[in-house]
């Protein structure tokens, strides 16, 4: 097993006894739940939205290369770079350079997965930069030294307590739990840096093909003072967030905000096309796209799962998820979580390492009912542990397990024989009160279940009996 | 009579013989003949979820062959039902039993998909005098669309209350080896299913798939809990005469 | 940038090339049909959807009883400068909407840290959502969102019934070309990032108002 295989189940296993940490997702997917009916119920008809989404991101997804190119050719005719890097480590040191050579002290920051995914702030605080986190939830679990819980709302495991008392340690002039007074505060922290920094990076939800414009989502405004305050702006965005036309927001913007929060739009949805216009007097005098590979491209070359790259990054299928309520967003120890990280990860960052995570499911489906892009979400974990199989990425003796399996089950003789077998032997170890113990090789059942009764006799065995008797 | 064959799950035959057997009891209650391919062992699913695509294919294959001359065949579980309906033509795909999968995926039916929409009955005669909390097994749900049908039997049993509990469309965690490999998720996850069965002061806690059954009804006993777990085809077979 | 200097490029490019050689299905329409509800009258929707997101929408019958509106806000607020869009119409009304404050027009930079209020056109006014469509044109970057208390004086004629119109006018009235910037801006700036509860005035604008007649004077 991998270490990464090991940390999970030792996490998931201290999270799954956690009854606090499970009652404050509960408590938060309840709220969810209830904002995400109301705003469903503004849609006349919701499948044909998902299926509408679906066809979008299917043409453009199926023609990147076409819309990659018309986004860039757009964004230089305003004025604007366009960087494409193959990995995290490109995008890192286009980024770094970029700020050593401008001199930049003080970056502002607005949520990015992808930022995440490349460990971008780490790299340029190694250069005795501050970067400051501005999206509330990502401020507060910078302040703890913690990556984010879930894409959306990446404090959802912290109650107001919790919040407080991190403020008062480290912001110093707070003495509160009330939301509304740790929000002034955060704000208050915010400002000297939105109106010191040099750089503002950002992510994009969607980059818009036609008009070279960046399209960024958020509910606080922090986005929008970060490409309007500092002289340089950069966007870093994987290359699945083309869309083709300004049009399609009509419907991405809404479908977002529906599955994500609940909410009919977010507050600002804010476009960007380049730095600040020649007939303009605020905005940055610099702008740079990051586009960024790190693994897309081998996603985009499976035509099976190629419409894993059609998501929007809503959260969705975090929320509904029995697994993700259950161990949270940490437990996974990657950047993308919840069912969607769970099918991504084996492939961004290797089946070796994390076909787990793929292994990590029951299957319910209820991902795939919700995705607003139609992914096909849990049958893409299956998918993914054929492809472990098939990599040989799996422990032998499962694979010998399974043989077995199969053997037995090509004869009904053998299964009836062993099958009897079986159930005699568990009755004795039952009986003995063995259950539970290292002689029960059912151990890893009773250890969560009260000891099943064993029947006398097979439904094969009793069928028989009952047409003997008939004849 | 018309007649039906019987795709009893691998575990049922094993572990909970008793729903298959108040499944046959009931199609002859309504007058179907009924018929037990005796060499019939097991779906595939097993290997199929685990990512041993090459040996669920041949247990495929095998159950095409078991079943080739029957009609329409009842399965007491939305689980296996799945498997083979939705999942073997994929798992199929390229190989000469494909076309003949696929059209045996039509002629097999979860047990209360069959008496509603094939049987078209709803009232089998049952009579069961309990509270009962149903449980939306996710196969049955999601992959087979079952929410009423199993509903619609239940409210035509005879003396039967039906409670809908709270968050009843949320696994319970069993997954088939995910029960084993992450058994302390699934512990949970059922765990919280439990909790809410509880929460409805029923009596008895019903579902269309065994295998669900069993994972909550260790952990209800495990809890000492008040509330039994009973398949759905049990409550049907269930009479004045003869209750269960 | 040159090939030298971003050899990604290329790279990139002929992997999607390569990758897209071996075709994907798409999942088929299972349902067709409009999406979203109609919308019946727009000033009606607008002004119900502005109730829900927390929009102030101020409906006054002129250009003078709306310029009087804002007066009366401002008047409140605790002294500091007042952030103006550089447009004639502001131009003009700016000794009623002011009066004795300090203003800085848009046109000498981004609003002061110390601003009270930033007041703005807009491009167009979204039923739908009950949203405001600004641009780079509305007051720069910054406009929208660094003074505590945004108002944007509208007019009825600006009105459409959704977003998919709103593009439409923005396209007709060459908004995404001559501009840098367009913000589709609902309610005012919130976060439910603390216990999933609803706080105002995050770092945008506690208060968002927008003062909405017909065009005549």
């Amino acid at each position: 097993m991998t270490t990464a295989a090991q940390d999970f189940l030792r996490s998931a296993a201290e999270k799954s006894a956690n009854l606090t940490h499970r009652h404050i997702l509960r408590k938060g997917i309840d709220t969810y739940n209830s904002a995400v009916t109301r705003g469903l119920s503004r849609f006349m008809n919701w499948e044909a939205a998902r299926q509408k989404c679906h066809e979008i991101k299917f043409e453009t997804i199926n023609h990147l290369d076409r819309y990659l190119l018309e986004f860039e050719q757009h964004v230089k005719e305003r004025g604007g770079h366009v960087f494409w890097a193959q990995n995290g480590e490109d995008a890192r040191k286009y980024i770094a350079d970029l700020a050593k050579r401008h001199n930049v002290r003080t970056i502002v920051k607005s949520k990015s997965m992808v930022t995440e995914e490349i460990h971008l702030a780490a790299a340029l605080e190694a250069q005795d930069i501050k970067v400051f986190e501005t999206d509330l939830g990502e401020f507060i679990v910078q302040l703890r030294g913690e990556p984010p819980y879930h894409i959306l709302t990446p404090a959802m495991h912290l109650t107001r307590d919790d919040i407080a008392a991190l403020f008062k340690e480290k912001l110093g002039d707070v003495d509160t739990n009330d939301p509304g007074e740790l929000v002034a505060a955060a704000r208050r922290a915010l400002r000297k840096a939105f109106f010191s920094a040099e750089m503002g990076i950002t992510g994009a939800n969607f980059l818009v093909a036609e008009s070279g414009m960046i399209a960024i989502t958020t509910n606080e405004g922090n986005a929008d003072l970060g490409v309007s305050l500092p002289k340089i702006h950069v966007a870093v965005a994987g290359i699945e967030k083309v869309i083709p036309r300004m049009q399609d927001l009509a419907l991405f913007w809404p479908m977002v905000a529906t599955s994500g929060t609940g909410q009919p739009i977010s507050c600002y949805n804010t476009l960007i096309g380049g730095p600040r216009a020649p007939n303009e007097f605020a905005g940055p005098e610099e702008f740079h796209v990051v586009l960024l590979d790190n693994g897309r491209t081998d996603l985009l070359a499976d035509p099976e799962q190629r419409d894993v790259l059609h998501c929007i990054r809503c959260g969705a299928c975090l929320n509904v998820c029995p697994v993700y309520r259950t161990i949270g967003g940490h437990t996974y120890g990657t950047t993308y979580s919840g069912p969607i990280g769970s099918v991504l990860t084996p492939h961004l960052r290797g089946i070796h390492e994390f076909n787990h995570l793929s292994y990590a499911s029951s299957l319910c489906g209820a991902c795939t009912d919700v995705c607003p892009v139609k992914i096909d979400l849990h049958h893409h974990l299956l998918h993914n542990r054929r492809n472990a199989v098939t990599a040989h990425e799996r422990p032998g003796s499962e694979g010998s397990e399974f043989k077995m399996f199969r053997w037995v089950m090509q004869s009904s003789a053998r299964l009836a024989a062993s099958g009897a077998i079986g159930r005699m032997t568990m009755r004795a170890i039952y009986a003995l009160g063995l259950a539970g113990t290292f002689f029960d090789p059912t151990r890893k059942w009773t250890k969560m279940h009260a000891a099943p009764k064993i029947p006398r006799e097979s439904f094969r065995a009793q069928w028989k009996h009952a047409q003997v008797e008939k004849k | 009579m018309p007649k039906v064959s019987l795709f009893i799950p691998c575990f049922v035959d094993q572990l909970t013989p008793e729903v298959g057997l108040d499944m046959v009891k009931v199609l002859r209650r309504i007058g179907y003949d009924v018929d037990f391919p005796e060499n019939q062992t097991c779906c595939g699913q097993p290997a199929f979820n685990s990512g041993y695509w090459n040996d669920a294919r041949v247990l495929a294959e095998r159950f095409v062959d078991v079943f080739r001359s029957s009609e329409n065949i009842i399965c007491p579980s939305g689980s296996c039902t799945t498997m083979v309906r939705n999942f073997y033509p994929e798992l199929l795909a390229s190989t000469p039993k494909h076309d003949e999968a696929t059209k045996l995926g039509q002629r097999v039916f979860e047990f209360s998909e069959f008496l509603i929409k094939v049987a078209k009955v709803s009232d089998v005669g049952a009579s069961f005098p309990h509270r009962v909390a149903y449980h939306d097994a996710c196969h049955a749900l999601r992959e087979l669309h079952l929410k009423n049908e199993p509903r619609e039997l239940l409210k035509h049993v005879r003396n039967l209350e039906l409670v809908e509990m709270p968050y009843s469309e949320d696994c319970c965690g069993f997954g088939g080896t995910f029960a084993i490999k992450f058994n302390m998720i699934s512990g949970a996850m059922g765990d919280t299913k439990a909790g809410n069965a509880e929460k409805t002061s029923a009596e008895f806690l019903t579902s269309t798939d065994p295998s669900c059954l069993m994972h909550i009804d260790g952990i209800l006993r495990q809890r000492k809990s008040n509330v039994r777990t009973i398949h759905l085809a049990q409550i049907l077979a269930s009479t004045a005469e003869a209750p269960r | 940038m040159a090939q030298s200097e971003n050899p990604g490029r290329e790279a990139i490019l002929s992997r999607i090339r390569t990758a897209l050689t071996k075709p994907a299905t798409s999942h088929p329409a299972k349902t067709t049909g409009d999406i979203f509800f109609p919308i019946g009258d727009a000033l009606e929707r607008f002004q119900k959807e502005c109730g829900t997101n927390n929009t102030e929408c101020l409906l006054t019958d002129s250009l003078s009883a709306s310029t009087a509106a804002i007066a009366e806000i401002i008047s409140a607020l605790p002294s500091g400068p007042i952030f103006l869009q550089d447009a004639p119409i502001l131009r003009r009304l700016a000794p009623i909407l002011v009066s004795d404050r300090k203003v800085q027009w848009s046109t000498e930079g981004l609003p002061a840290e110390e601003s009270q209020a930033a007041i703005t056109l807009a491009e167009t006014l979204v039923a739908a959502t009950g949203s405001v469509f600004a641009s780079a044109a509305c007051g720069g970057r910054g406009a929208a969102v660094v003074a505590p208390t945004h108002i944007v004086l509208a007019f009825t004629d600006q009105l459409v019934p959704d977003l998919e119109a709103a593009f439409a006018r923005l396209y007709q009235n060459g908004a995404p070309q001559k501009n840098s910037m367009l913000v589709l801006i609902t309610g005012s700036s919130r976060t439910a990032d603390i216990e999933k509860i609803l706080v105002m005035g995050a770092h945008g604008p506690r208060r968002f108002v927008v003062a909405l007649s017909p065009r005549a004077e």
